[in-house]
């Protein structure tokens, strides 16, 4: 059964829908500058929660920044789309965060006093209830499902929904998902040491670690008999899907990037294509020395000698956490529909172990047929995705 | 498919004692977890940092494990409704007592709602399939719903579980409830769901289905039990959660009072209990009988109205094979 992409929705540091964040990409424009209030590069997008909540009319409730940030890309990925009692339909959003923001704001202050009976920190921070929101503001009910897998998850929600497509359990699912950038990842990421003063450069031989990003990213995805019932335009298939555990340690990747290679290789038997028809790598790319490292050690194992244009498409919007795989999920479909390898930002010098040189331009190919992109997350949990072109 | 091994730690007596459902009784204000010797089950050096929701995961899910001397399950997948929010806290509370100094990352990299899942693959050097649901009271019911994926897509044994830390004082709000009645537990509950049965006695797991946000609870399940060719009569014993009464006022008319079991008196109220709840339904469905209930219970449905507008079912069934 074939799985196809029929919309897609983004926001970013680089732009608040698909258009401008195509744009971005095209004109190489990041969106990480130096944040005054926090001292760090952090990839913000440029919208209050406030604008957000006055944009779609919502109840002035304390939402999260991660229902706020995914509401965004999931009405834009919604669209028009109607709710049809003969097509099931499901709705699965990826957060690591879940209401981090708003668990920050009300922890310090129902610590700080016993008797408060205001909002209890661990109602705001709720993965499920900030997926919920989402779901009720589109006016969908049914499977709702929140995937949390740290840095995966974005990508983990996607393959869930193509699972359940392909199960017969639904028709059409809106899968992705949302972070917003929250102090206590700023502060853990800042503690781990993997957080680049500058701006990251993803493959770069002098790589110093990551930037935050903030944002979300949905994909409407249907079978062939939702389609004759919506009328949605397809944009490429979803044909290949694998998640695999690296079982090296709980942050660090491996050396050997056993974890990523099975997840690379086992989602091009699902997609049933040879590693040489891969066209364009998005790959998860932190910028973090032991990331990029693992990772291009797993490409190599994959793909041996030939390795595909790749790039990492960090250096614009920042590591969105659990949005990550869903943004770059959107970028990759963006990538099959023009045809085109995105760049990677900041790259200078290949890496001394590997010789790696990512793409740095926006350059058309006009055989793109098929998009790998990759995420990886805490937990040595490792998920690759491929786009395919309809033939 | 087949529930081949089934494991939990709870504030009953129900971990490595087969047969628990007849010895466990109603809880009460002075109940307390039984936590198990771990030492059997988790090296030291790891334990010592561990706290109760990884301790009660791992564990359970190594018991299943040795239950049916499995080595490697094809797939991983635990749901949790607050994952490790005990370290999450403890990393709050450093932030906000280092004002702007170093901060030691150990809490912060083990906050994830996915530590369980990944605790699990790395002391068994698992690299299959690993997934982390947090779907707040369908946590659990989403785990086994992708188990059952994953059967269908070729896999042989899978790890299916829940765990949630204790949450005691909170779980009025942190649930939406507003019912004071409600006795605040916590927990973890693993399976093994087995193309092929291992024992003569196996349960089947006929279905297991999540909805969200839902307005009409009898048609779906209704729904549900047409789709599983099963009708009302077929099911012996439901075992219900429930925060507001208009969840019983629904199932009476449905169901004959003396099948209704709301099984929170014995799992207590936390978001993944219906973990609990298909273990004791296992547990009954083995044994055929359960004093309180009716005679040959052969067929149960477990129906997690925790929170009002989103429904769990599970139908298990006594193997006739």
């Amino acid at each position: 059964m074939k799985i196809f992409v029929t919309r897609i929705g983004v926001v970013s540091a680089i732009g608040l829908n698909v258009e401008e964040n195509l744009a971005s990409l095209i004109s190489r424009q990041t969106g990480i500058k130096k944040s005054s209030q926090h001292n760090l590069m952090l990839g913000e997008v440029k919208l209050s929660d406030q604008s957000i909540i006055e944009k779609y009319n919502l109840p002035q409730k304390d939402y999260s920044r991660t229902t706020l940030l995914g509401l965004l890309a999931a009405k834009e990925a919604w669209g028009k789309n109607e709710i049809n009692s003969t097509i099931k339909t499901g709705f699965i959003s990826a957060t690591s965060a879940g209401g981090m923001d708003k668990m920050e704001k009300y922890y310090t202050q129902f610590s700080q006093n016993e008797n408060n009976s205001g909002t209890h920190p661990s109602l705001v921070f709720d993965n499920g209830g900030t997926t919920e929101v989402i779901a009720k503001e589109l006016g969908l009910s049914g499977y709702i499902g929140t995937i949390s897998t740290a840095c995966s998850s974005g990508a983990n929600a996607i393959m869930h929904g193509a699972r359940l497509i392909s199960a017969g359990k639904l028709d059409r699912v809106l899968v992705g998902g949302s972070d917003p950038i929250v102090q206590y990842n700023r502060k853990g990421f800042s503690s781990l040491n993997i957080y680049d003063e500058e701006l990251c450069k993803p493959f770069d031989d002098s790589r110093k670690g990551l930037n935050l990003g903030e944002g979300g990213g949905f994909l409407l995805l249907e079978n062939e008999e939702s389609i004759s019932k919506t009328g949605n335009t397809p944009l490429c298939i979803l044909s290949g899907w694998n998640n695999s555990t690296d079982a090296f340690h709980q942050t660090a990747s491996s050396a050997n990037g056993k974890g990523a290679t099975l997840s690379m290789q086992r989602a091009l038997e699902k997609a049933k294509i040879s590693h040489d028809k891969i066209s364009y790598i998005n790959a998860h790319g932190t910028g973090t020395s032991n990331n990029d490292l693992s990772e291009s050690t797993a490409i190599q194992n994959v793909f041996g000698e030939k390795i595909p244009p790749f790039s990492s498409t960090k250096g614009f919007t920042g590591h969105t956490l659990a949005a990550a795989g869903a943004i770059e999920a959107v970028f990759s479909v963006q990538a099959i529909l023009s045809n085109a390898i995105l760049p990677s930002l900041n790259f200078s010098t290949a890496m001394s172990e590997t010789g790696f040189i990512p793409e740095t331009t926006f350059r058309i190919d006009a055989n793109l047929e098929h998009v790998l992109s990759n995420s990886f997350g805490f937990g040595g949990n490792c998920t690759s995705l491929i786009f395919s072109k309809i033939q | 498919m087949y529930i081949t091994a089934s494991s939990t730690i709870s504030f009953q007596p129900t971990f490595r004692n087969k047969g628990f459902s007849d010895e466990i009784s109603e809880l009460n204000d002075e109940s307390e977890i039984l936590h198990p010797d771990y030492t059997d089950f988790i090296p030291k050096m790891k334990r010592r940092r561990m706290t109760d929701v990884l301790k009660m995961g791992i564990t359970c899910a190594m018991d299943c494990l040795k239950q049916i001397d499995l080595e490697q399950p094809d797939s991983i997948i635990v749901g949790t409704s607050m994952g490790c929010n005990i370290f999450t806290k403890r990393f709050l509370d450093k932030i906000n007592s280092s004002k702007g100094g170093l901060l030691s990352p150990t809490s912060f990299i083990v906050s994830t709602h996915n530590t369980i899942a990944g605790q699990i693959s790395l002391l068994l050097s698992n690299h299959n399939y690993n997934m982390t649901h947090t779907q707040n009271s369908l946590s659990f019911e989403q785990a086994l719903m992708d188990g059952m994926l994953c059967i269908l897509e070729g896999g042989e044994n899978i790890l299916v579980g829940s765990s949630d830390e204790n949450e005691r004082e909170l779980y009025n709000m942190v649930t939406r409830l507003n019912n004071k009645t409600l006795l605040s537990t916590y927990g973890a509950s693993f399976f093994i769901l087995s193309k092929e049965k291992k024992e003569k006695d196996n349960i089947k797991l006929v279905e297991a289905e999540s909805f969200g946000l839902v307005e009409d609870r009898p048609k779906i399940l209704t729904q549900f039990l047409n789709s599983n060719k099963t009708s009302v009569n077929d099911i012996d014993l439901v075992l219900y959660s429930n925060s507001v009464p208009e969840t019983v006022n629904e199932l009476i008319d449905i169901f004959p009072s003396k099948k209704l079991y709301d099984f929170q008196k014995i799992t207590g109220t936390y978001l993944t209990n219906s973990g609990f709840a298909m273990n004791y339904g296992v547990d009954i469905l083995t044994k055929g009988n359960h004093p309180s209930f009716e005679k040959n219970i052969n067929r149960v449905l477990i129906y997690n109205n925790l929170i009002p507008e989103n429904l769990g079912l599970i139908l298990i069934e006594k193997n006739s094979d």
